[in-house]
């Protein structure tokens, strides 16, 4: 089932595509993005149980101590471009490696910690920059591994941050318990390292991005390569495709209204009377559905019935739509039925956000694609939270919040369906590749129009999925 | 209506608790009275605390409470009164609202679930209301559970008379490492006279914080472990609780640390090894090195229909 290309002895002639395995090692590479996502997300997701500690030792307020999970996702987001661009000149396995290092490092470094700021330091910015050279890099990969079975090993890939959100809150409580805070950080510490081990199974497709190009390109002098180099890497051409731009925009308000229910669903559960009880059960009902949402979205996609474009308008759309509702569910049922929705399409979104992105701006261009939407989109999250919370003051319920956050799914929604090629029946026509033709050598280039020629659609089929860049027929 | 009545003692609150049968409200209003053996009787002007004997700590409150209690069910209904001080209190219970309406009914007092002789009394009928009270006298070995019983149709309420009790017990203990500080705190609501600490059931007393709630011990040390008993000292009967507190030494945490960076480590070795073992097969850049290698590229060039391979196929047939 592997058609790798072998590389040939006219190596700089290889194209930058390489087909995608769609199978075979790739799906040891989901099982490392599954780990990955648990070890980095269902990890943050978990901390809640040293915040108590942390209150108690260093007598600050629970504010305060909070800032050491927004320091580390928002160091995750903005460094994603970096980590990008890094996996783009150096390639992904030894970023992933690092970010491993980097991200078990910073937690054994704070279970030195004497003051709240080394926290801040060690759990948040070192441990950060770790997660943001983890994840983008290894999404990318596996996007690369697969064409066909894209979505499906995303949603597959992402069940890590589910199954771990259940798994590590015991675990945590337990090692708080038996060594105290201190010696849980140094064992969680020890826990990140196993994302080195992730990293290296990330087998290397082919030679990293600007490395090709940069072979590819004629010898310019040393400056203006390396400025190159760094243009390349970050992929900033794509700050003026308007695939791009749309689809950041509505991702970033995706972001700000995704995250609400996570942070609000217990707190609203409380305030409209249910038990402590009930609303832990309605928690980990979403749980289990967006762990169920992933995989069957994952799966309906590649079946190809429609476009992916059109299935994340669906799902998104729903998403809002059900973030909506929720404040109208006043009885216990119906709040389960509304969250059992609520969780079902937010489980279905994800790993559509990612697998859309090849469809939209190339394989090529993927890796940097994803490091900027990350940081275009942290925008959202940043905003969305504090903004609900804020029309939580102001109003006293959560209603207001929840139809915000709702609206902001909507808007996405919308937004979304301004995307270029979104109201045909088939995919967007591979992007030529911009401006390197005056650079490369003509070989090169015409290679790269053939490759890609080849493998787009036909048009006459219609409702055909988005355009594997392999060399299957 | 229940209404506080200020007299010649110290604030005096009576406990009053009121039962209907059929959709009850029950007002419930504590009294204390605040008479202390040792203070002398006090002229009626006199402001309430002048008269008392350095006994400032007292504490004298009103609490109201409204139950709900529907007809038919024999709950047993609980109140619980924090007693700082001996002092005398007087309980109350008020019935109202039985059918038949009887003249005069029967009642009396518990403690601790036995009857307190010669406390039967008969009560009247009041403006529809019967009314049984007692005043006790708690002192130390006084404090416990005291119930009003209506013999006629067994309502029952009990009031529970005890010091505070701390709460919030962590069952598990604190875990601290050597050379490291801990807080041992005991949380309670009314402030003690002072606090004492104790160490694992030996009467010798080991720190006196005065009024502080916490104990802070620092640089920690394998012996500091053990049970601590934190003890709230009021007037009438100190009120204990204990923490347990566990010191490690740094080398526990290390061995699942140790163990799993171990694991990482020979993770990644296997698998870079058994990608640098399985490399050769797949490396192809070297026609002719390997021969099943030069066939498996020929054959795959030879599916190829269009696409990269076409050039490189012809190069290689040219080779050949």
């Amino acid at each position: 089932m592997m058609e790798k290309p072998k590389k040939t002895q006219e190596e700089e002639q290889s194209p930058p595509q390489i087909a995608a395995p769609d199978g075979g090692w790739g799906w040891v590479v989901v099982g490392s993005l599954f780990f990955s996502s648990a070890l980095v997300f269902g990890l943050i997701r978990s901390l809640g149980v040293f915040f108590v500690e942390f209150v108690q030792y260093f007598g600050e307020s629970a504010q305060a101590v909070s800032w050491i999970t927004s320091i580390g996702l928002a160091m995750q987001q903005l460094l994603s471009p970096i980590a990008a661009a890094a996996s783009n000149v150096f390639g992904t396995r030894p970023v992933v490696m690092l970010g491993g290092f980097l991200s078990g490092l910073g937690f054994i470094l704070a279970s030195q910690a004497t003051s709240l700021l080394h926290l801040y330091l060690t759990m948040g910015l070192i441990s950060g920059i770790g997660w943001a050279l983890i994840f983008t890099p290894t999404v990318a990969s596996v996007m690369q591994y697969f064409a066909v079975r894209r979505s499906l090993a995303m949603g597959l890939g992402f069940t890590g941050i589910g199954l771990s959100s259940f798994a590590f809150s015991p675990l945590f409580q337990y090692l708080v318990e038996a060594y105290a805070w201190r010696g849980a950080l140094l064992v969680l510490g020890g826990l990140s390292f196993n994302m080195i081990a992730c990293g290296a199974v990330i087998r290397p497709l082919g030679k990293p991005n600007v490395v090709l190009k940069t072979e590819n390109s004629s010898k310019l002098n040393k400056c203006s390569s390396l400025l190159s180099r760094i243009y390349e890497g970050f992929e900033l051409s794509l700050l003026s495709h308007r695939g791009f731009l749309t689809y950041s925009i509505a991702l970033t308000f995706f972001n700000a209204g995704y995250f609400i229910p996570y942070v609000h669903l217990v707190a609203h559960s409380h305030h409209i009377g249910f038990t402590e009880y009930q609303a832990a059960a309605v928690i980990s009902v979403t749980g289990v559905v967006d762990i169920l949402g992933r995989v069957a979205s994952g799966w309906f996609s590649d079946l190809g019935k429609m476009r992916m474009p059109h299935m994340l308008v669906v799902w998104t759309g729903l998403l809002g739509l059900s973030l909506m509702l929720i404040p109208a569910a006043v009885v216990y049922s119906g709040l389960i039925v509304v969250s059992l929705m609520y969780g079902f399409c937010a489980g279905a979104m994800t790993p559509l956000a990612f697998a859309v992105v090849p469809e939209i701006v190339g394989m090529e261009r993927m890796l940097g694609a994803l490091g900027l939407l990350q940081l275009i989109e942290s925008v959202g999250g940043l905003l969305g939270a504090p903004l609900s919370g804020w029309l939580k003051d102001h109003t006293g319920t959560y209603t207001v919040s929840f139809i915000a956050a709702g609206s902001f799914l909507v808007l996405g929604t919308l937004v979304t369906m301004t995307l270029p090629y979104f109201w045909s029946c088939m995919g967007p026509p591979p992007p030529s590749p911009p401006k390197r033709k005056s650079q490369d050598g003509s070989i090169e280039g015409g290679l790269l129009t053939q490759t890609l020629s080849s493998n787009s659609a036909p048009d006459t089929l219609c409702p055909l999925n988005d355009i594997p860049y392999s060399d299957k027929e | 209506m229940p209404r506080p009545r200020r007299a010649q003692h110290c604030c005096r609150e009576t406990a009053l608790f009121s039962m209907a049968n059929v959709r009850h409200l029950i007002l419930l209003l504590l009294y204390c009275d605040g008479m202390n053996t040792e203070t002398t009787p006090s002229p009626p002007s006199d402001p309430v605390f002048t008269t008392r004997k350095a006994v400032s700590k007292e504490v004298c409150f009103a609490d109201w409470a409204t139950i709900s209690w529907h007809a038919g069910q024999n709950q047993v209904i609980t109140e619980e009164l924090a007693i700082l001080t001996p002092q005398n209190i007087e309980l109350l219970c008020n019935l109202t609202d039985i059918p038949n309406n009887p003249p005069n009914i029967t009642g009396y007092w518990a403690k601790d679930g036995q009857e307190i002789e010669n406390s039967e009394e008969t009560v009247n009928r009041i403006n529809e209301q019967y009314v049984l009270k007692k005043t006790f006298s708690i002192q130390a070995r006084d404090l416990g559970n005291y119930s009003c019983i209506f013999r006629e149709n067994k309502a029952q309420v009990t009031f529970v008379l005890d010091v505070p009790v701390i709460k919030d017990k962590r069952d598990k203990p604190v875990v601290s490492y050597t050379r490291d500080s801990v807080v041992l705190e005991c949380k309670l609501k009314y402030t003690p006279n002072t606090w004492n600490w104790y160490k694992a059931n030996n009467t010798e007393k080991i720190f006196n914080n005065g009024n502080r709630t916490k104990l802070t011990i620092l640089n920690l040390s394998e012996e500091h472990s053990g049970k601590y008993i934190c003890s709230a000292v009021f007037d009438i009967k100190p009120s204990e609780s204990y923490i347990e507190l566990k010191v490690l030494s740094y080398t526990e945490p290390l061995k699942p640390f140790i163990a799993i960076v171990v694991e990482v480590i020979v993770l990644v070795t296997l698998i870079l090894l058994w990608e640098k073992c399985s490399k050769p097969q797949h490396d192809s850049s070297s026609a002719g090195e390997n021969d099943v290698c030069s066939e498996q590229t020929t054959k795959l060039t030879r599916d190829e229909s269009n696409g990269v391979e076409n050039n490189t196929a012809r190069r290689r047939k040219l080779d050949d």
